[in-house]
């Protein structure tokens, strides 16, 4: 496996790069301090090709591999963790699964609007009663006059005010646990669905996070993704993609840490030299540059390893896990070494941190990212 | 209609300073191992350029001088943001050659291209900055040149060009074929390409030429009488003066200082 990224890897990198530093950087303290949602921006990325990367031109997107897609999602979540979570989310949590499971009517339906922007895709599968266990969701799916009704309410939607599309899990089935959930593309047009509750959150401020209410929302019987029951293995094989894009999305919070950690101390005096060149601070950097060199390593192997179509989940899980920590560890350190001034709003410290503490919660906290890896390992051995 | 734009490849101009080397061999820049970029204004030429292909479908061909290898990055950039073709004279000594010495060789390979209207180079590269060359290949290829361009228009189906000056811009009509050096404004910030673009952008094709391909117009003196003898790096100083007496003294010799400083 090559580490090093092709020609073209490095034009993307440097475009999404530059992108991040003309569109996102000037704007981001005041999205998150506002909780403004960044749709201009949104347009220019879909502009560039970044809402649909891996979805081939024959649908509208820009047919890039997933090596492309995380050092895309690197350079978004340097510059804005809470931009890169709205691109990442259609991304890899709406266009995939339609790729993969969808039909080709519906393929032809969506990808194309969520590609070039025109539709925003948002994920529901959590509920108030069903976080890590996500297979136990209660949302109802009734099959009567040959269509779907379907009935609960999901919660902690990315995107949920603004999307259009809605990637919907519900029981259809009598059987508990996975195998008696199906998955839905619920439009937002649709009759019976609203948007609840918006959450007030620590970070990734200028996404919306809300409930989606269904109540007795009627879904077309062609919007059925995949096949009846099959729902929970697509949730499941979804996130595996998902943590690869969270993962990535940490690294790029994780170096936006570190570049500004590096800076700072290069140029803070005390005691009448450099901050950098005390030891303590020295070896913090040095520890963060190499946790994060390792982080992306991870996510680069689970990315490659998703691209050729090889089982990823126990890869995908410790990219994520380790990258997420990696991210808070580095965000907390560096916060150190500005002090007060880390402290304030006046630095985007204080924004990395709380931004880099979503990365161990959602697409599965740290906890289940551990227990993948060790159902994984023990299954194995 | 038939675009060329020049490309020159330089070491990136916000390279840190402490990245920043001379060669005291050869007086020049040292290049390896620091990422090299499309000279700032080249940038805004292609822009320009583009514009024109979008706007009245003309034909972009890009043309750079340099080694094959080290001039990969500025080629697939260009091609990915919208240029049709590209030409590469293969030669290792461009990055040393003067701007005279440039220009002769960029006249040869555009005579060689055939049928061309529109010749666009940057106004002055980021490294050297001679603003020699737009004008000298001009020359060499006996059409028109306007530097300091930053807008193509056209009116009543002829091109005018809006050409900056000190307090304003002039509109000046071209006849073509005809060579212009692009400035920069906001209307020809270099776009960035779209993620397929620079996939179809390996698609394009690419020619490569050989200076011995080239056949150059006869001159005395290829350097052109140009000769570096030494390049230093400037070495900052900040001095400073204290001003006393009342307010009203205290200006009149605060702008005089300014004055003689031709800060004002």
């Amino acid at each position: 496996m090559s580490v090093l990224p092709s020609d073209e890897h490095r034009m993307i990198q440097s475009t999404v790069r530059e992108f991040a530093t003309r569109e996102l950087l000037p704007i981001a303290a005041d999205l998150d301090q506002n909780c403004r949602f960044p749709r201009e921006a949104l347009t220019r990325a879909a502009d560039l090709g970044l809402m649909g990367m891996t979805v081939p031109e024959e649908y509208g997107g820009a047919g890039m591999d997933m090596m492309a897609y995380v050092l895309a999602q690197e350079e978004l979540a340097r510059a804005c963790a809470g931009f890169q979570a709205i691109v990442g989310v259609n991304n890899s949590l709406v266009c995939e699964p339609i790729l993969r499971w969808g039909s080709e009517e519906q393929k032809r339906r969506y990808l194309p609007d969520l590609a070039a922007g025109r539709r925003l895709g948002c994920y529901c599968l959590t509920e108030p009663t069903s976080g890590s266990d996500a297979m136990s969701l209660r949302t109802s799916a009734v099959h009567r006059d040959g269509q779907w009704h379907l009935s609960g309410t999901k919660i902690f939607v990315t995107s949920g005010a603004e999307a259009d599309l809605c990637l919907v899990y519900a029981r259809s089935e009598r059987e508990p646990g996975a195998r008696g959930i199906s998955a839905f593309l619920v439009e937002k047009s649709f009759p019976g669905i609203s948007v609840g509750k918006a959450e007030k959150k620590l970070g990734i401020r200028c996404t919306s996070t809300t409930e989606i209410v269904l109540d007795d929302c009627r879904v077309p019987e062609e919007n059925l993704l995949g096949e009846r029951g099959q729902g929970g293995r697509i949730a499941l094989a979804t996130l595996d993609g998902g943590r690869i894009s969270v993962a990535a999305q940490a690294v790029g919070i994780a170096r936006a840490c570190l570049e500004e950690a590096a800076a700072y101390a290069q140029q803070r005096q005390q005691f009448g030299r450099p901050i950098g060149e005390f030891q303590a601070v020295r070896w913090t950097l040095a520890d963060a540059a190499t946790r994060l060199e390792a982080a992306r390593l991870l996510t680069h192997r689970a990315a490659d390893l998703r691209q050729r179509g090889l089982p990823c989940a126990r890869e995908a899980a410790m990219a994520k896990v380790f990258a997420s920590e990696t991210a808070m560890w580095t965000a907390h350190k560096a916060v150190q070494i500005f002090g007060g001034y880390g402290y304030t709003q006046d630095y985007p410290l204080e924004r990395y941190f709380r931004d880099a503490k979503i990365t161990e919660i959602y697409e599965g906290t740290s906890e289940i990212q551990r227990l993948v890896i060790a159902r994984n390992l023990l299954a194995r051995s | 209609m038939n675009v060329v734009v020049c490309l020159k490849q330089v070491v990136d101009p916000e390279l840190p300073a402490k990245d920043f080397a001379m060669d005291p061999g050869t007086q020049r820049q040292v290049r390896e191992g620091r990422p090299l970029v499309i000279s700032t204004y080249d940038e805004n030429a292609l822009e320009v350029a583009l514009q024109l292909k979008d706007a009245s479908g003309a034909g972009v061909k890009v043309l750079t001088l340099g080694a094959q290898a080290a001039v990969g990055d500025a080629i697939r950039l260009a091609l990915a943001m919208g240029a049709d073709e590209a030409v590469v004279v293969d030669d290792a000594l461009a990055p040393e050659r003067a701007g005279a010495e440039k220009a002769r060789m960029l006249a040869a390979a555009i005579r060689r291209m055939g049928s061309v209207d529109l010749i666009l180079t940057g106004c002055e590269s980021a490294d050297w900055v001679e603003r020699v060359v737009a004008p000298l290949l001009a020359e060499d290829l006996g059409v028109a040149c306007v530097t300091f361009v930053s807008r193509i228009e056209s009116r009543d189906g002829a091109p005018v060009v809006r050409r900056m000056v000190e307090d304003g811009h002039h509109l000046v009509e071209v006849r073509l074929p005809a060579v212009l050096s692009i400035t920069s404004d906001e209307s020809n910030r270099p776009r960035l390409p779209k993620v397929k673009d620079i996939m179809a952008a390996k698609r394009k094709p690419v020619q490569t030429w050989a200076p011995a391909d080239l056949v150059l117009t006869a001159t005395s003196d290829p350097a052109s009488g140009v000769e570096v003898r030494q390049v230093v790096v400037p070495e900052r100083t900040s001095r400073c003066e204290f001003l006393t007496g009342e307010p009203p003294e205290l200006v009149e010799a605060l702008v005089q200082r300014l004055r003689d400083q031709k800060l004002l």
